[in-house]
C-alpha cells in the first residue's frame, strides 16, 4: 500500500485551450524487424518448425539485482496534470500490483470499455444471469479517462484512470451515485529500448493502483485479463524496499523540503511494540550527505549519482543505531512497518499477518498493539501541525519510479527487458 | 375402410386415412399399428416410412392417442428425412396438437437430431422454431433443438432480448443459459453472462423413450451412430487456489478492433467456433485468435494452430502469459505455494512439456524462468518436468553459459544424489542432440553460418555455436570425472556418462559440425577399467565412432582443401587413448611411456600382483574374467585346471575374440575391425 501525499493545485495548459484531445496513444511504432535476412528465416521456418517464434523475447538480459539505482529527480506534477485528477490520485491509499503489456488497449475507445466493464461487473455480480447489452440497469457505473500529463518520456503511454460508481440499493432518487472503487494504470519511465521493441498491438501500463473493495479489484482485473490478454500480479512492498524509499526521499530533501522523516516499526515482544521514530529532516538529510559523501568525490558534479544499497543500509543502520544510543532498544528487532515523508507514504502490505507470525502462540490476537511513540531528543521530531501540510512540491513520478524497480517488478520486467532507466547491476 | 397396412409395403395407403376416423373399435388399424411397431422396434423404419409416419401422427387424422402411439415407435434404422421433420413442424405451428405431444416430438427431433440428413431447412425456418421458447412447457427443449440449429447468422438482437425477457420471468434456467452462452460465442458484443462455477452439466437427455430401442436398432442394423447427444459444454467445476495456475478459457474476442480494413472484408471464424481437425483446416487462413492466448495450450486441436501461428504479436501474448504464471507460481510464491498444489503444478508442467515437445520448440519465458528458477531450486521439486524443460532450452551463448547454467548446475550436481547426477547428464546430453539438431538444419540453410532467431538480437556464428557446445562438452567432462570419484565410479552414472560421450563422438558424422571433443582422462580410465563388460564395450563402440568421425574431418579438410578445423590436440588425444585400449586390452602392456598415468616399476612390483600388466588384458580384465572362464570351459570342457593364459595362443585367441562377439560386444568387435 501506498499513498501520494503531496501535490499543487495549478491549471492546466490542455483546459485552457479548450481540447481535452491531448489523448495519446503511443505514436505508432513499426515491429522492429529482427532479422536482417527476411527470407533465410522464412525459410528455415518451413524446414524444422523452428525454435525462433516462440522466443521472441529477448531472453538473456542480465539478471539485474536492486543493488543500486539512478537517485530520481524531483519533477514537479502538479502543472501537468489536473487538480481534479490529483484529488483523486492523492488522497487515496493504493494497493499495487504489476501489468504486463495490454494486447489491444486504445486510448480512443476508452468510452466503450467503460459499458463493458460495467457490463461484465454487473454479470458476475449475478452468476448465471444474462445481462441486457443496451439501457443498463445495473447499479454500478464504471468510468475510465485518460489523466494527461501523468507521462515523462515520449514512450510513456498515458495513464488511465477508471471509477465505479454505485448507488445503493435503497437510496433515494436523487442521490448520485458514489465511488465505490478506484484505480489506475500508469507507466512513466518506461525503458524506451523496450517500449520500442514491443509490437504496436500491445500498450505497456505495467503498473496498476487500486482501491476499493478487493471483490471490485479481481473483477476488473479479471476483465482486463480476458480483454487485453494480460496478467496482474501483486507487488508487495517488503521491508528492503521500504529502506530504499526512506533512503530516496531524503536524498530529495534538498530541493523540496520531506518535512519529516517517519519510520514505524514493529517490535516483536509481548504486547506487541509499535515504534514510531520521526526524524527532522534536516538531520535526516545530514546523516545521508555523510554517507553519500565519504566514496569517490568524482561524481558529485553529475547530478544523478547511482545510489547503492550499501549506502541505503547505512543510512538505515546509522538511523538504528542512533535510537539504541538512546532507548536501548534495537530496532533491527523487528521489521520496518512505513515510511512516510511530505512527498508520500508507503507501508508494508499486510501488517497484521507479518506481527502475529512472529508469536504463532500469541493468546490475546484481539489485544491492540501498545503504540510506543517515542521522542528523540537529538532529532528534534515534527509536530503535528507539519503534519497537516500538504504545502510541498508533490512528486507523483518520483514515487512511481521507486515503486516500478520494485524487487517483484524488476523481477518480472528483467525478464521483459525492462530496465526503468535504471543503473541496474 | 380404413387400410392402413405395413408401411415397409404399402407405406402410400395411410394417406388414404380420411380425417375423424374412429380409433376405438378399429380393429384394422390396431392390428396395422401393432405390426408397426413391431418391425419399427425390431428392425427400425426406412426414411420413407419414416416421413409417412410422422406426417399420419402430426396431422392428427385420427386424433390424439395414436399420435402419441406412433412417435413413441418412430425408430430410424437409416436416416431422417429432413422434410418430414420440417413438415411437421408445420403441423406444429397449425397449434392443434395437445401439449404434451408437442413436447415428445421435440425430444423425438433432439434423440434422432444425428440422424437428419440434413439440417440447412430446419436452420431456415429457426424463426419458426424459435418463436416456441415462449410456450413454457416446450421452451427447455426448444432452447436444446435451438442450440443444435444455432449458426452465427441467426443469433440477432430481438433474439437475445427475447431470451432475456423469459429469463427475467422464468429466473436462471440451465436451458436459457446455455443457449445464450452459445449466441455469445457467436457475437460476444451482443450477451454479457458469466456462468456459475456449479453449473456443469449440459442440457438433459431426453431421449429415453427411443434411447435403449435405437441402440438395439442400430446395432442389429450393424450402423454406427454417435450414441450420445450430449453437448461438448463442459464449465471448468474445480474451483482452484491460485487462480493463476489455470490455463485459461477458450473465448472469443468482444473487443474487435474498432474498424477493419473495408477493402477485403474478409469472414473471420473465432477459434472457439472450430470443432474439428477438418474444420480448422477448412478455415485455416480466417481464423480469429481467441481472447486469451494461453487457452490455446488446453486443447491439442489448439496446439495444431498453433504450430502455424506467425503473428508475433500472438506468441508475445502466449510469452508474457507464461512467463506471469511461471514466476508467479514457482519464484514469486515464497510461502511453499508450489508445494501445497504440488499435483497441479506438475500437471500445469506435462502440459507445457507436452507442448514443447508436440511444437518441438521452447518458449524464451520456460527459458527465462529456467535461467531464475535454478539459483533456488532443491534439485527435487518436480524433478522430471524441470530437468526436461531445462533439455529445451536452445543455445546459450558461450560468454553466458557459465552464469547462467553451469553455476547453479554445479552446485546442484554436487550436493545432490547419485540419482539427480544421473538425471542431469542425461538432461545435458538431451540439450546437446537438440542444440545439434538445430545446427544440421541451420547450417544447411547457410554456409554455415547459423543464426538462431531464438534469441533475436543475437545472431550467432558457426564459432559461436561451437564455442558453446565446446563450453557445455567440457562442462560435462569436468561434471563427469569428479562425480564418478565422488560416486565411487558408480556405473548407472558411468552408463549416462558414456551415454552422453555416444552424442559427442558423433557431431561431425551425424551432425556435421566441425568439432570433436575428446572424453578427459577422468572418463576414459573409469570407462576403460570398469568391473561391467558392458562399459568397457561401449567405450570401444565411442573409439570407433571418434576414429570414422576423425577420418571423415580429415578426409574432409582434404578435398575441400580447407584449413584443419580440428585441433591437432585432438587427434594426438584419440591415438593417444587408442594406443592404451589396445596396449591395456590386446597387447598386455600397461606401462607405455607416454601413457597418461605415470606408476612407478617398483610401486606396481610392490603389489605382489604377479604379472601385473597383464592384469587389463581381455582375459584378465575384471569385467571380462568370468567371459574367459566360460570361454575355457566351453573351450576345453575336460580340462581341470583353468588356465586363462592358454587362451592367449594365437588360435585360441581368434576364438575367444569370436566368442567375445557373439556375445554381442559389438562396440569391441567394431574397435578392433576399425584398427
Amino acid at each position: 500500500m501506498f499513498k501520494f501525499v503531496s501535490g499543487f493545485y495549478c491549471s492546466i495548459v490542455n483546459m485552457e485551450r479548450g481540447h481535452s484531445s491531448g489523448v495519446k496513444t503511443p505514436p505508432t511504432r513499426g515491429v522492429v524487424q529482427k532479422s536482417k535476412n527476411k527470407t533465410y528465416q522464412q525459410s528455415y521456418r518451413s524446414c524444422l518448425r523452428a525454435s525462433s517464434r516462440f522466443a521472441l523475447t529477448p531472453a538473456l538480459t542480465a539478471r539485474r539485482l536492486n543493488t543500486s539505482r539512478r537517485a530520481p529527480r524531483l519533477h514537479n506534477i502538479t502543472e501537468k496534470v489536473r487538480p481534479e485528477h490529483l484529488d483523486i490520485l492523492m488522497k487515496t491509499e493504493w494497493k499495487l500490483a504489476y501489468v504486463t503489456p495490454l494486447y489491444q488497449f486504445r486510448h480512443t475507445q476508452l468510452q466503450s470499455y467503460s459499458r463493458q466493464l460495467s457490463e461484465f461487473i454487473a454479470a458476475e455480480k449475478q452468476q448465471g444471469l444474462a445481462v441486457e447489452v443496451e439501457g443498463l440497469q445495473s447499479s454500478f457505473r464504471v468510468s475510465f479517462s485518460v489523466v494527461p500529463g501523468m507521462t515523462e518520456a515520449d514512450d510513456d503511454a498515458e495513464t488511465v484512470l477508471i471509477q465505479i460508481h454505485s448507488k445503493p440499493m435503497f437510496a433515494r432518487q436523487d442521490k448520485p451515485q458514489k465511488p465505490v472503487w478506484s484505480g489506475w494504470l500508469t507507466c512513466i519511465n518506461g525503458n524506451p529500448d523496450y517500449l520500442q521493441s514491443l509490437p504496436q498491438d500491445f500498450i505497456c501500463l505495467p503498473l496498476f493502483g487500486s482501491s476499493g473493495s478487493e471483490v471490485l479489484t479481481r473483477l476488473v482485473q479479471s476483465w482486463f485479463q480476458q480483454t487485453f490478454d494480460c496478467c496482474f500480479g501483486c507487488l508487495e512492498i517488503s521491508e528492503t524496499c521500504l529502506h530504499w524509499l526512506a533512503a530516496l526521499w531524503t536524498n530529495c530533501h534538498s530541493e523540496s523540503s520531506i518535512q519529516r522523516l517517519k519510520l514505524i516499526w514493529t517490535i516483536p515482544v509481548k504486547p506487541v511494540l509499535q515504534v514510531t521514530y520521526t526524524v527532522n529532516p534536516q538531520d535526516a538529510w545530514d546523516l545521508w550527505s555523510d554517507i553519500r559523501k565519504e566514496p569517490g568525490e568524482e561524481n558529485e558534479g553529475e547530478d544523478g549519482r547511482s545510489v547503492d544499497i550499501e549506502e541505503v543500509t547505512r543510512f538505515i543502520q546509522g538511523l538504528k543505531n542512533h535510537f539504541y544510543k538512546h532507548f536501548k532498544l534495537d530496532l533491527s528487532a523487528g521489521p520496518l512497518q512505513q515510511v512516510s515523508t511530505a512527498l508520500g507514504s508507503a507501508k508494508y502490505s499486510d501488517l497484521q499477518q507479518q506481527i502475529y507470525d512472529h508469536h504463532p502462540h500469541t493468546t490475546d490476537r484481539g489485544c491492540p498493539p501498545q503504540n510506543a511513540h517515542l521522542e528523540n531528543k537529538d532529532f528534534k521530531p515534527t509536530g503535528n501541525a507539519t503534519f497537516q501540510q500538504h504545502l510541498n512540491t508533490g512528486n507523483l513520478e518520483f514515487f512511481i519510479c521507486i515503486i516500478t524497480t520494485h524487487e517483484h517488478i524488476n523481477t518480472i520486467f528483467t525478464y521483459y527487458g525492462w530496465t526503468n532507466g535504471y543503473n541496474l547491476n | 375402410m380404413v387400410r392402413l397396412k405395413l408401411i415397409p409395403f404399402c407405406g402410400p395407403h395411410v394417406h388414404l386415412v380420411e380425417a375423424g376416423t374412429p380409433v376405438i373399435g378399429n380393429d384394422q388399424f390396431e392390428n396395422n399399428l401393432v405390426l408397426v411397431e413391431t418391425v419399427a422396434y425390431s428392425k427400425g423404419l426406412p426414411p420413407e416410412g419414416i416421413s409417412i409416419m410422422l406426417e399420419f401422427a402430426m396431422s392428427l387424422r385420427m386424433g390424439n392417442s395414436p399420435c402419441v402411439r406412433v412417435l413413441k415407435c418412430l425408430i430410424p434404422a437409416t436416416v431422417v428425412p429432413q422434410e418430414a421433420v420440417v413438415r411437421a413442424v408445420v403441423w406444429l405451428c397449425v397449434g392443434k396438437i395437445p401439449i404434451s405431444s408437442q413436447v415428445l416430438f421435440i425430444k423425438w427431433v433432439l434423440t434422432v437430431f444425428d440422424l437428419i440428413d440434413a439440417k440447412d431447412q430446419l436452420r431456415a425456418i429457426y424463426g419458426f422454431i424459435f418463436n416456441f421458447v415462449t410456450e413454457e412447457n416446450l421452451c427447455p427443449f426448444i432452447c436444446h433443438l435451438l442450440y443444435l440449429l444455432t449458426r452465427k447468422e441467426s443469433v440477432q438482437i430481438f433474439r437475445v432480448r427475447k431470451l432475456l425477457e423469459l429469463q427475467s420471468k422464468l429466473g436462471r434456467q440451465p436451458f436459457l443459459l446455455y443457449l445464450l452462452s452459445l449466441y455469445r460465442v457467436f457475437c460476444p458484443e451482443l450477451v454479457t453472462l458469466s456462468i456459475p462455477s456449479r453449473m456443469r452439466s449440459g442440457f438433459r437427455n431426453h431421449n429415453s423413450p427411443w434411447k435403449s430401442a435405437l441402440i438395439a436398432v442400430q446395432k442389429k442394423n450393424g450402423s454406427q451412430v454417435s450414441p450420445t447427444i450430449s453437448l461438448p459444454f463442459m464449465t471448468n467445476s474445480r474451483k482452484r487456489k491460485h487462480r493463476h495456475l489455470e490455463i485459461p478459457k477458450l473465448c472469443s474476442v468482444v473487443n474487435k478492433p474498432a474498424q477493419t480494413e473495408p477493402s477485403f472484408s474478409r469472414k473471420v471464424v473465432p477459434f472457439m467456433q472450430l470443432n474439428s481437425f477438418t474444420e480448422l483446416l477448412e478455415n485455416l487462413h480466417r481464423i480469429e485468435l481467441p481472447a486469451q492466448m494461453g487457452s490455446l495450450l488446453a486443447s491439442s486441436m489448439a496446439l495444431h494452430y498453433l504450430d502455424c501461428v506467425q503473428d508475433e504479436s500472438a506468441l508475445l501474448r502466449l510469452n508474457f502469459w507464461l512467463g506471469y504464471t511461471l514466476h508467479e507460481e514457482f519464484l514469486f510464491n515464497s510461502d511453499g505455494g508450489a508445494s501445497q498444489d504440488l499435483d497441479e503444478a506438475q500437471q500445469f508442467l506435462n502440459k507445457l512439456l507436452f507442448t514443447q515437445d508436440f511444437l518441438q520448440e521452447g518458449f524464451s519465458a520456460t527459458e527465462a524462468f529456467l535461467y531464475k528458477f535454478l539459483r533456488v531450486w532443491d534439485g527435487s521439486l518436480l524433478r522430471p518436468q524441470i530437468l526436461s524443460l531445462l533439455s529445451n532450452i536452445p543455445v546459450v551463448p558461450s560468454l553466458k553459459i557459465g552464469r547462467l547454467l553451469f553455476e547453479p548446475l554445479m552446485q546442484l550436481f554436487f550436493t545432490s544424489s547419485v540419482f539427480f547426477k544421473c538425471g542431469l547428464i542425461e538432461c545435458l546430453n538431451n540439450m546437446l542432440s537438440k542444440w545439434l539438431s538445430w545446427h544440421t538444419v541451420y547450417a544447411l540453410e547457410d554456409d554455415l553460418d547459423i543464426s538462431l532467431n531464438s534469441h533475436t538480437s543475437i545472431n550467432m556464428t558457426l564459432s559461436e555455436f561451437k564455442d558453446s557446445v565446446m563450453e557445455l562438452v567440457h562442462f560435462v567432462g569436468r561434471l563427469a570425472s569428479v562425480g564418478l570419484q565422488l560416486e565411487s565410479y558408480h556405473s548407472l552414472l558411468l552408463s549416462f556418462i558414456l551415454d552422453f560421450y555416444e552424442t559427442v563422438c558423433d557431431t561431425f558424422v551425424k551432425y556435421e559440425l566441425p568439432l570433436i571433443v575428446m572424453p578427459p582422462a577422468g572418463v576414459f580410465y573409469p570407462a576403460l577399467f570398469a568391473t561391467e563388460p558392458v562399459s568397457v564395450d561401449r567405450l570401444a563402440y565411442i573409439m570407433y565412432r571418434y576414429k570414422v568421425n576423425l577420418t571423415s574431418a580429415k578426409l574432409d579438410i582434404k578435398q575441400k582443401m580447407k584449413a584443419s578445423h580440428i585441433s591437432r590436440q585432438t587427434f594426438y588425444e584419440f591415438n593417444h587413448y587408442k594406443a592404451i585400449m589396445v596396449n591395456c586390452l590386446w597387447n598386455s602392456k600397461m606401462s607405455e611411456p607416454d601413457m597418461g598415468l605415470q606408476l612407478k616399476e617398483e610401486l606396481l612390483c610392490k603389489s605382489n600382483i604377479p604379472e601385473y600388466w597383464k592384469s587389463f588384458d581381455l582375459i584378465n580384465h575384471p569385467a571380462f574374467m568370468s567371459c574367459a572362464i566360460d570361454f575355457h570351459r566351453k573351450c576345453w570342457p575336460r580340462k581341470r585346471n583353468v588356465d586363462l593364459n592358454s587362451i592367449k595362443l594365437s588360435r585360441p585367441w581368434t576364438w575367444y575374440l569370436q566368442y567375445l562377439y557373439s556375445q554381442g560386444y559389438n562396440g569391441l568387435k567394431q574397435f578392433v575391425s576399425s584398427m
